[in-house]
């Protein structure tokens, strides 16, 4: 029961998020042949702004199909770290009823518990569905993608999602409302790119690496060690959410 | 024919039920050998603690108006003793009567005349209750 | 009575920030007794039932729920797997249709009572269909009381069962407490403001005043315990003190001295004779008196 009441809470966010992310993916695959005609008019390699140069490297990205996808999806992170937080949000605190659940014969590990592997369920099928999209639907303007790129690129999102998702979860165990959490979490997210900028050197295995698959794109060699911190962060903020609910009056 | 107790009067509830159950055999609501409702219908019926309906049928068993036979519930006792308490009763209110007649003789209102009875009784009722007590 | 309190709460506290809520507090409930805890608002009284269900950590004493301490995780499951709670504000789940929050609940309860569901929807007349937001509160209390006594509990704690009820519904709801307590077996205990509730179906009392018990027992033994002893004199009222114990209050007023004792009137009396006065009155006290008073004694 408490994993249906679980889903119910928080359902339509997850419908309404997949919804959305399924027509970014599939935008971008249907306007790839209006985006190609505007290559050739990318500003030169040594153009003077940041934009400009951030443009002009898309496009050199854009020279295959793939580099397209990878450019025009894969590297957006804004879109998807948006849902993993949202995702992330709600929960005990922000219900009324938290003493009628909290009246049940269940620990409060439990609770939080199956929030959390729900919320996790919904981040992983928010990360595979819409990316299998690609795949699926390249044929419609001639082009193809690999089955097995879509799937390294959803498991790679994913992993790097849950950062952002366990982190909204755990401020949701510290504050009432949803928008606190859902805004510290971005402001993170904003200050993370801040600092993945400015140290350079984390480019594959920064959490936005990560997300991006970059090492993978480029490579072909999957950013263990950025997944593996990825994956390792969000499990010891999930437990830290588990121990300050456990630790909490109501 | 059983109503609901006052709590908020200061009797407690129990002598209260008591002296209602008593009444109604002294009307004839209740026979001898009649039936009495179970402690638990009752208690639901008249909102109050199992346990003081209870109380006051064993109080009431004890002073020989009903009796309370193991499995089967409790009955007004036999003929005999309910005649003997309205007698006693009786008698017990002539008593009550000549006393506030020469009460009032006196100029004592009834309001005094009844603060003076409940004082006595009250200071009464702390021996009587360790008689009781078991 | 070596019979085993089903709550036993010693000298609990709790302080949160800068308040003391709970500063000593102790009561026994003995097994199948409706246990009535009177208290003035922010007294303590919710404090103590959220530390009961595990809800709240007490800061120091102990409270055991059928033997079992009530601030460790894993015994506090156990506890609420055998108690129907029903918090302050009826604390429901206010997206569920009633049949679906009934549904809810009864999948924590092996021992869920379908006899009892039935005959209560239809004695509460809620309908199954209808969102929990939209019910009016005095359904609302229905149902969180229906909630608790289906659980097959062997307890049941309630945080003013009956706030904000009218008359009808409030003899409704203090009618199924005691049909459950007699006819289930069930141990009840519920807090109040409301004293007459109380006064009507408890059989033990206990009134709680800055977190801490400054009564504690059994109703009618209350009832026969305590007096008030009005002495007139000639002359002003001597400032006597009485050594008799359990005196909670002496008032005097011009030629009147009023003594409230918890420990009947024979002591009291036997001293004043020595005073003199000109006139002695014995009074029986009502529970809303010993409240009110014990109370005003307090501060």
């Amino acid at each position: 029961m408490l994993w249906h009441k679980a889903w119910v809470e928080t359902r339509w966010r997850a419908l309404v998020g997949l919804g959305v992310l399924l027509c970014s993916a599939g935008g971008a695959v249907l306007l790839y042949p209006q985006l190609m005609k505007l290559v050739p008019n990318a500003p030169p390699a040594d153009a003077g702004s940041i934009i400009a140069r951030q443009i002009r490297e898309a496009a050199d990205l854009m020279r295959d199909y793939r580099g397209y996808v990878f450019a025009q999806w894969f590297r957006q992170p804004q879109l998807w770290t948006i849902m993993a937080a949202i995702l992330g949000t709600g929960g005990l605190l922000t219900q009324g009823a938290a003493l009628f659940t909290l009246s049940m014969p269940v620990s409060r590990e439990r609770l939080i518990g199956v929030r959390a592997l729900v919320g996790l369920v919904e981040l992983l099928a928010l990360a595979i569905i819409p990316t299998l999209l690609l795949p699926l639907l390249s044929p419609v303007v001639g082009e193809s993608y690999p089955l097995g790129d879509a799937l390294v690129h959803a498991l790679c999102m994913f992993v790097a999602g849950t950062v952002f998702f366990s982190l909204a979860f755990l401020l949701s165990t510290a504050f009432a409302d949803v928008w606190r959490p859902l805004l510290l979490t971005l402001a993170a997210a904003v200050a993370l790119v801040s600092i993945e900028l400015l140290l350079r050197r984390t480019g594959a295995h920064g959490v936005f690496g990560v997300m991006s698959g970059d090492s993978y794109f480029r490579t072909g060699r999957l950013p263990w060690l950025g997944l593996f911190a990825s994956a390792a962060a969000s499990a010891a903020m999930l437990w830290l959410a588990a121990l300050s609910i456990s630790r909490r009056d109501f | 024919m059983l109503f609901r107790p006052n709590p908020s009067s200061g009797v407690p509830i129990y002598l209260q039920l008591m002296e209602q159950v008593k009444h109604a055999i002294e009307t004839g609501a209740l026979r001898p050998g009649e039936q009495l409702p179970g402690i638990r219908p009752l208690a639901e019926e008249l909102v109050i603690n199992p346990n003081t309906v209870a109380k006051a049928y064993r109080e009431l068993e004890h002073e020989g108006v009903i009796e309370l036979r193991h499995g089967a519930g409790a009955f007004v006792a036999d003929s005999a003793r309910p005649k003997k308490i309205t007698d006693r009763l009786r008698a017990a209110q002539t008593v009550v009567a000549a006393a506030v007649e020469r009460l009032r003789e006196r100029g004592v209102n009834d309001e005094e005349i009844r603060r003076l009875f409940e004082a006595e009784l009250a200071g009464l009722s702390k021996t009587k209750a360790g008689g009781h007590r078991g | 009575m070596a019979e085993p309190s089903v709550i036993d709460v010693a000298n609990l506290r709790k302080a949160w920030a800068d308040v003391e809520a709970v500063n000593g507090l102790t009561l026994q409930v003995p097994a199948g007794s409706i246990f009535g805890f009177l208290g003035r608002n922010g007294a303590g009284k919710t404090t103590t039932i959220k530390v009961l269900l595990g809800m709240v950590r007490p800061s120091g004493g102990t409270a055991r729920v059928f033997e079992l301490p009530a601030d460790a995780p894993a015994s506090s499951v156990e506890i609420r797997r055998r108690t129907g709670f029903v918090s302050e504000e009826k604390d429901l789940i206010d997206y569920m249709t009633v049949g679906e929050i009934v549904r809810f609940t009864a999948a924590f309860y092996p021992r869920w009572r379908r006899d009892l569901e039935e005959k209560y929807l239809r004695a509460f007349e809620l309908p199954s269909d209808r969102k929990v937001k939209l019910l009016s509160r005095g359904m609302r209390t229905k149902l969180a009381l229906l909630l608790a006594l289906c659980r097959g509990a062997e307890l049941l704690v309630l945080d003013e069962p009956t706030s904000g009820l009218d008359p009808a519904m409030t003899e409704e709801v203090l009618q199924a407490l005691v049909a459950h307590a007699a006819g289930e077996g069930m141990t009840v205990f519920f807090s109040s403001h409301q004293i007459a509730e109380v006064d009507q179906i408890a059989d033990r009392v206990a009134i709680i005043e800055r977190g801490r018990t400054v009564v504690c027992g059994a109703l009618d033994d209350l009832r026969e315990r305590y007096r008030r002893v009005q002495l007139v004199f000639d002359g002003d009222a001597p400032a006597a003190s009485f050594r008799a114990p359990g005196i909670v209050r002496v008032r005097r007023r011009g030629r009147v001295l009023t003594v409230l004792s918890s420990s009947g009137a024979d002591a009291i009396l036997d001293e004043a004779r020595a005073l003199a006065p000109v006139a002695t009155d014995v009074v029986p006290v009502t529970l809303k008196e010993i409240f009110l008073e014990t109370i005003a004694a307090e501060e």
